[in-house]
């Protein structure tokens, strides 16, 4: 990963995200609108033309196969090759390392990494366990979660208060974004009031599902259309488990993923003026920042507390709500990550811009396990 | 119903229904090379950590302590569980040192507890659709 190009991001796109079921006098939108829509959008945002686009990565979940190509014929037909990306919710994340790499090779100068997803409707069968386990009830991702909420609270002292705090500062984040799904605030109580799904995790602890479409486009600098408050692609990393078990400690792969990116950057935590964690429930976003190397384990819930991840504290976290607000289309969720990142070093956040942000991280994880880090500089 | 219903284990090799203390155990994979411990057994022969295919087959401890759990409020999704709910799932530290995931029975959901001692339980899961009654492992509270 020595000496490689410089790959900076041309443009971004992004749709609302919202539910597009046709359904209730919602507009009925596929996987393919919502993505080519993203990437015309990108296009637009970087001044370029479909034909200036030499490769695609295209990162969904559920959307079948081919789904990038189906996508894209929307667009244009250049013969370009295009890749599909399945890594559960570090899709998009794992599409935009692909480009990241493919610039910085030397291999092409200008790629587009999408991520798109129209969820599939009612309880989602995951084949991530065997019938016999289905059958004994282990297929509940809260419970997953509720299990690892557990240990953290047993080892640090945090408590469901905090991890409420975690839903209202990003509902409120969410509050100044127009394509996050939740735009309305929620308050401590109401989080805390709202049913439980698996103890100690209640409703609003979890983010809502959404469908939407992202894209970035990736280029060398001397293909930029602008020169005007460029952004680079300091590291993209992705790592996966790393064996691990109660008797034998093993390397944590979030932290590895942040690890590296910061290697890869040749920065620190405390050159990120902007954090995206990831969020699909809120207790998670206390490790998170953890394990990235924000703060040390235990100490996030205390900062949180004290309003430091706050839109107007030392270390803004989730500006644009994060997935608690978004919604979670798992493969446009990672990039939507980036894209947040890439507003705030550009200025262009709007009522959330966090002032001089001039780097920030964005993490997306998820099943596999998959961990996935970009970091992002002016 | 033909009559002809049985008591049957939900999937075999997870558990023997009499080890050498004439008990219930569950049944995991040593590897030789290593140390490391698993349950359930390895299908495929090899040792996840260092990658040895020299596994030896064992009876696990009828005993340990809740290392996590959570009470499910909702059903699961594909109707393969059809059981009471609410019901609680449990990460169980067996004396080994090997976590096992499994169903929490014989408590009031409310009083599980992390460290709290727990025992092995082969207990009716179901009722299967040709009248089977489908057994499990699960852990309930012990004397320590």
């Amino acid at each position: 990963m020595k000496n490689m190009r410089e790959a900076v991001i041309a443009g971004v796109g992004i749709t609302k995200f919202d539910s597009y079921d046709g359904e209730k006098g919602r507009p009925l939108r596929q996987f393919y609108d919502l993505g080519s829509e993203a990437i015309q959008k990108a296009l637009d945002d970087a001044g370029m033309e479909w034909n200036d686009i030499q490769a695609a990565f295209c990162g969904s979940v559920y959307c079948g196969t081919g789904s990038g190509h189906q996508t894209i014929q929307k667009i244009g037909l250049t013969g370009i090759p295009i890749v599909n990306v399945e890594n559960a919710c570090s899709s998009g994340i794992s599409a935009l390392r692909l480009a990241f790499q493919m610039v910085g090779a030397e291999i092409y100068d200008c790629v587009i990494a999408a991520g798109f997803e129209q969820m599939p409707r009612g309880p989602i069968q995951s084949t991530a366990w065997p019938v016999w386990q289905r059958q004994m009830g282990f297929n509940v991702q809260p419970a997953d979660y509720a299990m690892r909420t557990v240990r953290y609270m047993e080892e640090t002292g945090a408590t469901e208060e905090d991890f409420a705090r975690v839903t209202v500062k990003n509902r409120n984040n969410g509050s100044l974004n127009p394509n996050a799904r939740m735009q309305k605030p929620v308050t401590i109580e109401e989080v805390l009031s709202s049913r439980m799904v698996a103890k100690p995790l209640r409703f609003l602890n979890a983010c809502p599902l959404a469908d939407g479409g992202t894209a970035v486009i990736v280029c060398s600098r001397d293909k930029l259309k602008s020169t005007d408050k460029v952004v680079t692609v300091a590291a993209a990393t992705l790592c996966t488990a790393f064996y691990s078990s109660a008797r034998i400690q093993g390397a944590d792969h979030v932290q590895t993923s942040a690890d590296q990116a910061f290697e890869m950057a040749g920065m620190g935590p405390e050159d990120m003026d902007v954090v995206q964690a990831y969020d699909t429930m809120s207790p998670g976003e206390l490790w998170d920042l953890e394990k990235l190397g924000f703060c040390k384990k235990g100490e996030a819930p205390h900062l949180l507390r004290e309003g430091y991840f706050d839109l107007s504290g030392k270390l803004p976290v989730n500006t644009d709500g994060g997935l608690m607000s978004r919604g979670h289309p798992l493969g446009a969720t990672a990039l939507a990550q980036v894209i947040e990142i890439y507003r705030q070093i550009r200025g262009e956040a709007g009522p959330r811009q966090v002032a001089g942000a001039k780097a920030g991280l964005a993490h997306a994880m998820g099943a596999g396990p998959n961990s996935g880090v970009v970091i992002l500089k002016r | 119903m033909s009559g002809a219903e049985k008591t049957i284990p939900l999937r075999e090799g997870l558990w023997t229904e009499k080890g050498h203390d004439g008990q219930p155990h569950l049944l995991g994979h040593r590897c030789l090379d290593c140390g490391e411990v698993f349950f359930p057994r390895k299908e495929n022969g090899i040792c996840t950590h260092c990658h040895s295919q020299n596994l030896e087959l064992i009876e696990l401890s009828r005993k340990g302590q809740v290392h996590a759990f959570s009470v499910v409020m909702l059903r699961p999704p594909g109707g393969y569980y059809r059981g009471d709910v609410p019901y609680a799932l449990a990460n169980v530290l067996l004396d080994e040192g090997v976590l096992v995931e499994g169903l929490v029975t014989d408590v009031n959901l409310d009083d599980i507890k992390v460290g709290m001692d727990m025992e092995l339980k082969i207990d009716k899961l179901h009722e299967d659709d040709e009248g089977n009654t489908v057994m499990t492992y699960k852990f309930r509270p012990s004397a320590a």
